[in-house]
């Protein structure tokens, strides 16, 4: 195996267009190394991690700039993502151990597009875009559009995740992050669900309510119908159960060693209700009716 | 293809070249010798193999060894100074922190990382933060208490020479000599 440390990111990028399919990125490696063990060797490892200004968190008109190379646990532990994006910060705490925390980053699980991945559905509801460099120049790509299947993204074999840009939702906007997994935050979700929800002027309604699915298809999922249901209204016990319900029929699980697809459409639905619930509290301070 | 590699463990500077696909902790043990960090699950999951890579807790066993180039690398053998064990280690033996001994290295590597970071912790903090390191053994209320008893500052320099006493009080019971001569008999 040939190991190579760039030292910019046009230096990666023509190490990847002259290896190809060789040729594979490290960032922190949580994923590379045991795919290492367990699958193939690669030809060549392009070790990223050697390439100044890829990791930091910084605030830029309206949006939050995280670095690809930046380490959960530095999501985890910034005041800046807890108080302007809290359902980042609440999936990165729930994400393995303090070890994998600290070495893993945000732009491997991203590049990883693993439906489980804990980062992806909160980007997906903060509609986040992904920013990549290629060869040929660098282009913004929306995460809607970025996941293509199991380990697939518009990154592709020769791209570069440089970025995550992400605009910071409206002030009162609440959001949770609820992982269901056998061991807790150790284990990998069996599902993931993100919650975001903006109350109107008065706190009476439900301005704007987002929905993200995680491991409960080829790529993290939005629930649009069931978010259409939720908008504009205010949420009431018997809306929140309807809601339960047409988010299990959105989502598209299979069965695997770690759960049936009938029972992870049952956790969704008990996780979109919890959600709700833990939202609307927090955004409008109103109990659900 | 190999890699000629400068790494600082615990102070000291080591050259060593090695393939270019090998792990710190196989370079830790195989080539360095220093086997105090032990091989559990080799895939991140049981913390056997954690070491402090420039302040930060990782597992060794998903480090590529290329990657640590340049950085301070602390491993369990760097801790006792000066024929002194470090009062975590005279915590863990003093509490009855191990028993097989396996995890002990990473779990006294986890809690060292916690307080350089924090010396104060609670007892949840230190749940918490050594979630990650499995034991088979203890059951962890022993791990929790050597921890806790560095933090409250509960060890004795003395732990060796009460032990001595209290054994030799022990063997001087006259049950201790019947129960020694029955089973000797
Ligand atoms: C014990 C253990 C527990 C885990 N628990 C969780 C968990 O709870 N939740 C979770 O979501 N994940 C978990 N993971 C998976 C893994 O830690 C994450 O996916 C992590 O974020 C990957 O980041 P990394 O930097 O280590 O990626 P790497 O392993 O370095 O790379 C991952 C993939 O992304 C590509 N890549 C990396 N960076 C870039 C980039 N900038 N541009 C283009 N491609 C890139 C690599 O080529 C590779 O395909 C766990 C892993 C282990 C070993
Ligand atoms: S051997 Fe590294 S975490 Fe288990
Ligand atoms: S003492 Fe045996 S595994 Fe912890």
């Amino acid at each position: 195996m040939e190991y190579f440390e760039p030292k910019s990111i046009g230096d990666a990028l023509s190490l990847l267009s002259k290896h190809g399919a060789e040729a594979k990125v490290i960032a922190g490696g949580t994923d590379v190394m045991v795919d290492i063990k367990f699958k193939e060797e690669p030809g060549a490892l392009v070790n990223i991690k050697k390439i100044p200004s890829l990791a930091g968190i910084t605030e830029r008109g309206g949006s939050l700039r995280i670095g690809a190379l930046t380490t959960i646990r530095d999501i985890e532990t910034s005041a800046l993502v807890r108080e302007k994006l809290p359902v980042l910060w609440d999936a990165c705490r729930q994400f393995a151990s303090l070890q994998v925390r600290n070495t893993a980053t945000i732009g491997g699980n991203i590049c990883r597009a693993s439906p489980s991945g804990e980062s992806l559905t909160p980007l997906l509801v903060l509609e986040a875009n992904a920013i990549l460099a290629f060869s040929d120049g660098e282009r913004s790509e929306p995460f809607k559009t970025f996941f293509q299947g199991p380990g697939k993204s518009a990154a592709g074999a020769k791209g570069l995740l440089t970025e995550v840009d992400i605009p910071i939702p409206p002030a009162g906007s609440k959001g949770v992050y609820l992982k269901h997994a056998v061991r807790g935050a150790m284990d990998i979700a069996m599902v993931g669900v993100a919650v975001m929800l903006t109350p109107d002027a008065g706190k009476n309604n439900a301005q704007d309510v987002r929905i993200g699915l995680g491991a409960v298809g080829p790529t993290p999922l939005r629930a649009p119908k069931t978010e259409a249901l939720l908008k504009g209204k205010a949420l009431t016990a018997a809306l929140i159960k309807e809601a339960g319900a047409l988010a299990a029929t959105e989502a598209s699980p299979i069965t695997d060693q770690r759960s049936s697809a009938e029972n992870r459409r049952w956790i969704v639905e008990a996780l979109t209700r919890r959600g709700l619930e833990q939202t609307w509290k927090a955004a409008t301070g109103k109990e659900v009716a | 293809m190999k890699k000629q590699l400068n790494l600082n463990v615990n102070g000291q500077d080591y050259e060593v070249e090695v393939e270019a696909n090998r792990l710190l902790l196989q370079v830790l043990r195989d080539t360095l010798d220093l086997t105090g960090t032990k091989e559990g699950c080799s895939i991140g999951v049981c913390g056997a193999c954690s070491v402090i890579l420039d302040g930060r807790l990782v597992s060794s066993c998903l480090t590529l060894a290329a990657g640590c180039e340049g950085k301070k690398i602390e491993t369990i053998e760097g801790l006792a100074k000066d024929g002194k064990l470090h009062p975590l280690q005279q915590a863990f033996i003093e509490y009855g922190g191990f028993q097989c001994g396996i995890c002990t290295p990473g779990q006294i590597m986890a809690a060292k990382s916690l307080l350089d970071e924090n010396p104060k912790p609670s007892e949840e903090e230190v749940k918490e933060w050594m979630s990650g390191n499995l034991c088979r053994c203890t059951g962890y209320y022993k791990i929790l208490e050597s921890v806790m008893a560095v933090v409250d500052g509960k060890t004795d320099p003395n732990y060796a020479f009460r032990k001595r006493e209290t054994t030799a009080k022990i063997q001087s019971l006259d049950v201790y000599k019947s129960v020694a001569k029955t089973s000797s008999d």
